[in-house]
């Protein structure tokens, strides 16, 4: 008699392969990367920047598809209610900006805690920002554009 | 008097496995003047909600075009259109923010449609209440039923007072009782406030209460070898 077998579920998706695999491991590998530069020096506030800045890109595309489905009912409202695609956008690049601003709040403190140049404070946070809003916003930029996004106004 | 909405020989295509669907392959004309109430009938997969969205500037037909008050919208966007006609718009598939309460969803309806503050109490009141749902003004969409999540659309479009309702097979998820309130109400918005409706069903009876009706035919696979011949 034929035994059902467990291991086809479990092997066949044991393997990261979604795009939201991907993001959590790049997201894990700037920060042990950061972790083991971390050993190397104090940096000064700004070169103390870019290495977790590389974290906010796929953080914050993370936190915005792995809410795919909610996002679309969000969007589909929106769109009915007579909201247009860039005042969508606008609303997620700004919740991204945000996410971004209160997770390196305790740097961007220290940075105006400690006496360095207007250039060098601010362009690392205008980075942040904007990478952040960008990030945040581009997965419902595609998902408006797409030629699919209309059909889930059907049943 | 400029028509409300018209379409000529409107033409959409579907790029498919095997070939292409095409609806409409004959162009499908449709044209609503102030204060018409059309019914666009057909069968289910034959482009009633295409058309819809055709309509208000979510698909772009192949060929034809579309025009609100004689201004051509074909490659406009559904603003822009609300800015030529004011109007609401109820799809088959609820759509209401997840994250916000029945009554909220309606006052960020009606703000966007610029409704002053003062007014959108008092007509939120009024339309929770015609529809039933004063009870569950504070719940969050999610957790209700589908005809519940129907009828907070119906609500928050009949709420804005549009000029212009189109809605797509408006008693989809309703109970008898709903239905039998629903076509009624659009009668009397059509008659007493001059709305202008745009509706579609699958039912010939409910499309015959309407003053104006257009028959949709069934859509046609355009296989690469049928193509050819008709190419």
């Amino acid at each position: 008699m034929e035994k059902p077998s467990w291991t086809p579920i479990v092997l066949s998706g044991a393997i990261p392969r979604e795009a939201t695999d991907l993001l959590a491991i790049l997201v894990m590998g700037i920060v042990a990367l950061e972790a083991s530069l971390a050993t190397i020096g104090p940096p000064v506030f700004g070169s103390r920047l870019w290495l977790p800045l590389l974290v906010v890109p796929p953080t914050v595309a993370l936190a915005s598809v792995s809410t795919t489905t909610r996002r679309t009912k969000e969007e589909l409202a929106l769109f009915a209610y007579g909201g247009s695609s860039w005042q969508i956008l606008l609303r997620y690049f700004f919740r991204g900006a945000i996410c971004a601003l209160i997770a390196f709040s305790p740097i961007i403190l220290q940075g105006f805690l400690i006496p360095s140049s207007i250039p060098e404070l601010f362009l690392p946070v205008l980075a942040l920002l904007l990478a952040g809003g960008l990030f945040y916003s581009l997965p419902s930029l595609r998902r408006i554009r797409s030629s699919s996004f209309v059909e889930h106004y059907k049943s | 008097m400029p028509s409300v909405i018209e379409t000529r020989s409107v033409v959409v295509e579907y790029p498919s496995i095997r070939g292409v669907l095409r609806l409409y392959d004959q162009g499908v004309s449709v044209k609503l003047d102030q204060g018409d109430f059309l019914a666009v009938l057909g069968g289910s997969g034959w482009g009633k909600s295409t058309l819809v969205n055709v309509i208000l500037g979510l698909e772009k037909p192949i060929h034809g075009s579309v025009s609100f008050r004689d201004h051509d919208v074909t490659r406009e966007s559904f603003v822009k259109r609300c800015s030529l006609v004011k109007t609401a718009a109820v799809f088959q598939r609820p759509t209401a923010l997840p994250q916000m309460t029945v009554s909220q969803n309606l006052h960020l309806a009606l703000s966007l449609a610029g409704v002053p503050r003062k007014e959108r109490d008092e007509r939120i009141k009024e339309a929770l209440a015609f529809f039933g749902l004063d009870k569950i003004e504070r719940s969050y969409p999610d957790g209700l039923s589908a005809g519940q999540r129907r009828r907070i659309d119906l609500a928050r479009a009949l709420a804005v007072k549009p000029e212009l309702l189109v809605i797509d097979e408006p008693t989809g998820d309703l109970d008898g009782s709903a239905t039998n309130l629903l076509i009624p109400l659009l009668r009397g918005l059509n008659r007493n406030q001059g709305t202008t409706i745009f509706m579609t069903t699958a039912l010939p009876r409910q499309a015959s209460q309407a003053k104006h009706q257009v028959h949709l035919r069934p859509p046609m696979v355009l296989t690469p070898e049928n193509r050819m011949i008709g190419d």
